[in-house]
C-alpha cells in the first residue's frame, strides 16, 4: 500500500495523476477518507506552502499543487460527504468592489482549502453587500477580501464598515493584496493581514481559533 | 543638453547636466487621463479633451505643452496597434463613467450593463464577445479571460502563435511617420516595439484577437511555465524568430529615429517575491531576451528597455546578462528593492527608469512633505554617475493629489539647482 508520505510528496510536487492514483489506493485499502486528507493532501499543501513562503517555490509550483489536491479530492469528496465530514471552518473571499485583479485571491482560496476550510468564492468587484449576504448564509468564520489597486484599496474600509454594522457576531475580516500593509489593515480595522497565501493559511486559522501565530 | 542627449547620457552612465524625466514614455511610465487634466488645470494650460492613447490602464496624452511645463525629456512611440487591437488614431468623444469628458481612439467601441460597468470589444468587433471589462467604480480595464477548458491532447503552439506576426506595411508606414514626428520634438525617442514580450500576462489573454485560442487564462499559463516548460520555450523561440525579422523592418525604416526600445512588461515580481527562481528564468526567458538584446546591440544604437514589477532583486543580474540596458519601475516599495543596495550592487551596469516615488503610498496617500522627502532622497541616491532616469514607480494612477505630484516635479528641480 501507498504511504501517506508519498501522497503528501506528490501533491507538493503537483503531479496531479499520481495525487488520484494514490489517495484511491489508500481508499481501496482501507483508510478512512478523513485520514487520507487530514494525514496525506493536507500536509502536502502544507509543504509547497513553507517552500512558498521561504522563496523556495513560487506561483507556477503553488498553482499544480493545488490542482493536484484537486484532482484528489476528487475521489475523496463524496466518500466525505456520505460520512456528513464537512470542512470544520467556512470562508468566504473576493476582490473588493470595483477589483478584478484575482491572482493573489485565488491563491489564498486554493490554499485555504488546502488546509480544509470550506471556501465560497465571490470572484472579483465584490460589493460589501455580497459579502455580507454570503458570510450570513454561509455562516462563514471568516472574511477575506483583497485589492490589487491604490484606487481600491479605500473600498475595503467602507466594506469592513459595512460588515461591522451586518452584526455577525464573531465573524472576522483578513485583508490583502499588494499595496496592503498591517498598518493600513490596523487602520481599516480588519482582524487580520497576510503579505502572501501561505502565511494566510497561519494567519485565519488563529483568527479563526483565537490563538496565537506561530511563525 | 539637450532632452534626447540628457537622457541618452544618463543610459550611457554619465553624469548628465539635469536629471531626466520620463512621463508618459510608455504604457507603464504614464499618466492616468483624469491626472493628465488636473495637471493641464494646475499649469494654467489650454483646457482641451485628453486623448486616452492607452485604453487599456486608460492613459492620457501628455502633450508638447505639458511635457514643456513639467520639463519631460523624452517622447514615446507607441505599438502600432493598442491592447484592444485598434490603432491609437481617429479620435472621437466619450465620457468616461467617472465624468469626464475625454477623446478616444475610433474604433475604441464600449457596452454597460445595469450597474454601469463597461465593456470593450477586441479590435472595435462588437459581433463577439468583449476582451475588457471596467467595473463602474474603477478607473480602467482588465482583460476578460476567453479560454475555454484546454484539452490537454490537442494543445498546439500555433494556437499561441496568432499575434505574432511580420509587420504589415500600413502599421510600419505608421509607427515609422509617428517616430519621424517624435524624431523632431528633441526629446528622447521611447518606442514600443511590438511583439517582443515574452508571456507578459496582461496579453496572454489576448484582448486583441477576436477570437483566441491557446493558452489564454492566466492560472493556465502561470501552471504552464511548471509543466508546459517545451511548449512555453517552443512558443518563445518562435516568437522572437519573428520579432527579430520585425527589428530588421523597422530599423530599416526608422531606426535612427528610435532611441530607446521597450521590449517587455513581462512581471517577474510579486510584492515580496519574485514569479519564477532565477535558474527558471535563465532556462525559459534568458536565451530568447539574450537574442533580441544581442541582434539591437549588435545593429543598431537602440538602448533597451524591461518592465518588471515587483521584487526582483534576485533576478536583476540574469537581466543584465539577458542584456537589456535599463530595467523599469524599480519598485522600492516591494520586498528587498532598497535604492541604496540597487544603486550600489547594480547602479554601474543597468540604468533605472523609474524609482522616484512609491506610487503604493506615499504619492497616492502621503502628504506633500512626504513626497519631497522621498523624491529628494531618491534623486541624491540614483542620480549619482547617472544611470537614473526619473519616473514614478509605474503609471499615475487616478485619484492621485495634484499637490503631491507638483511637490515631487518642485523637488526634481530644487535637485537640479532650479
Amino acid at each position: 500500500m501507498a504511504e501517506l508520505e508519498t501522497l503528501s510528496d506528490v501533491v507538493s510536487r503537483g503531479n496531479r495523476a499520481e495525487a488520484k492514483k494514490i489517495t484511491q489506493e489508500l481508499i481501496d485499502a482501507g483508510m478512512a477518507p478523513g485520514e487520507v486528507l487530514d494525514r496525506g493532501l493536507i500536509p502536502g499543501m502544507k509543504i509547497i506552502g513553507d517552500k512558498f513562503k521561504n522563496n523556495q517555490a513560487f506561483v507556477p509550483e503553488m498553482l499544480i499543487a493545488a490542482r493536484a489536491m484537486k484532482e484528489a479530492m476528487i475521489v475523496l469528496e463524496p466518500l466525505l460527504l456520505g460520512q456528513g465530514i464537512t470542512p470544520k471552518y467556512t470562508a468566504v473571499i473576493g476582490t473588493v468592489q470595483g477589483d478584478l485583479h484575482d491572482i493573489g485571491k485565488n491563491l489564498v482560496a486554493l490554499m485555504w482549502k488546502g488546509a480544509n476550510i470550506g471556501v465560497v468564492d465571490l470572484g472579483t468587484n465584490v460589493t460589501p453587500a455580497k459579502f455580507i449576504e454570503a458570510a450570513r448564509e454561509h455562516k462563514a468564520h471568516i472574511i477575506g477580501m483583497s485589492a490589487l489597486l491604490t484606487t481600491t484599496m479605500t473600498i475595503m474600509q467602507a466594506t469592513i464598515q459595512g460588515i461591522r454594522q451586518a452584526n455577525l457576531p464573531g465573524l472576522k475580516v483578513m485583508v490583502g493584496g499588494a499595496p496592503v500593509t498591517q498598518e493600513f489593515a490596523d487602520r481599516i480595522g480588519a482582524d487580520g493581514f497576510a503579505a502572501d497565501a501561505a502565511t494566510a493559511v497561519e494567519r485565519a486559522l488563529a483568527l479563526i481559533e483565537n490563538t496565537p501565530v506561530q511563525v | 543638453m539637450t532632452p534626447r542627449e540628457r537622457v541618452l547620457a544618463a543610459v550611457e552612465h554619465r553624469e548628465p547636466d539635469y536629471t531626466p524625466m520620463d512621463l508618459g514614455g510608455t504604457p507603464v511610465t504614464g499618466i492616468h487621463c483624469s491626472i493628465v487634466e488636473a495637471l493641464r488645470k494646475h499649469y494654467g494650460l489650454p483646457q482641451r479633451l485628453v486623448k486616452v492613447h492607452e485604453p487599456y490602464q486608460m492613459l492620457g496624452m501628455v502633450e508638447d505643452d505639458l511635457k514643456e511645463a513639467m520639463g519631460v525629456d523624452t517622447v514615446g512611440v507607441p505599438a502600432p496597434n493598442t491592447i484592444f487591437g485598434f490603432p491609437p488614431e481617429n479620435y472621437k468623444p466619450w465620457t468616461a463613467p467617472w465624468g469626464q469628458d475625454l477623446l478616444v481612439p475610433a474604433d475604441f467601441h464600449t457596452t454597460s450593463n445595469a450597474e454601469g460597468d463597461q465593456f470593450i470589444y477586441p479590435k472595435g468587433d462588437m459581433s463577439v464577445g468583449p476582451s475588457g471589462h471596467m467595473p463602474a467604480s474603477s478607473f480602467f480595464f482588465d482583460t476578460i479571460i476567453r479560454q475555454p477548458e484546454i484539452d490537454e491532447d490537442k494543445l498546439d503552439v500555433e494556437e499561441n502563435m496568432e499575434e505574432f506576426e511580420l509587420i504589415s506595411d500600413s502599421d510600419l508606414k505608421r509607427f515609422a511617420s509617428m517616430a519621424s514626428a517624435a524624431r523632431k520634438t528633441g526629446r528622447c525617442v521611447v518606442a514600443n516595439l511590438p511583439g517582443a514580450a515574452l508571456g507578459d500576462i496582461a496579453l496572454v489573454p489576448a484582448p486583441f484577437l477576436v477570437n483566441p485560442k491557446g493558452i489564454r487564462d492566466i492560472t493556465e499559463w502561470y501552471m504552464s511555465l511548471a509543466v508546459r516548460q517545451d511548449y512555453v520555450k517552443e512558443l518563445f523561440a518562435r516568437q522572437t524568430a519573428i520579432a527579430l525579422q520585425n527589428f530588421k523592418t523597422i530599423n530599416d525604416a526608422c531606426g535612427d529615429d528610435l532611441d530607446v526600445v521597450m521590449l517587455c512588461g513581462t512581471d517577474f515580481g510579486t510584492q515580496n517575491s519574485t514569479f519564477c527562481s532565477n535558474d527558471t528564468f535563465r532556462d525559459i526567458w534568458l536565451p530568447y531576451y539574450r537574442q533580441m538584446n544581442d541582434w539591437i546591440h549588435a545593429n543598431t544604437k537602440w538602448k533597451t528597455f524591461k518592465h518588471s514589477c515587483g521584487a526582483v532583486i534576485p533576478l536583476i543580474n540574469s537581466f543584465i546578462d539577458a542584456g537589456f540596458d535599463i530595467l523599469n519601475p524599480v519598485q522600492c516599495s516591494a520586498g528587498g528593492m532598497d535604492p541604496q543596495v540597487l544603486k550600489e550592487q547594480f547602479g554601474d551596469r543597468i540604468t533605472f527608469w523609474g524609482g522616484g516615488v512609491d506610487t503604493q503610498r506615499v504619492l497616492p496617500f502621503g502628504t506633500p512633505e512626504e513626497v519631497r522627502q522621498q523624491v529628494s532622497e531618491r534623486l541624491r541616491i540614483f542620480s549619482k554617475n547617472g544611470g537614473f532616469v526619473f519616473n514614478t514607480i509605474h503609471n499615475i494612477q487616478a485619484k492621485t493629489p495634484i499637490e503631491n505630484l507638483v511637490a515631487m516635479l518642485e523637488t526634481r528641480r530644487q535637485f537640479n539647482g532650479q
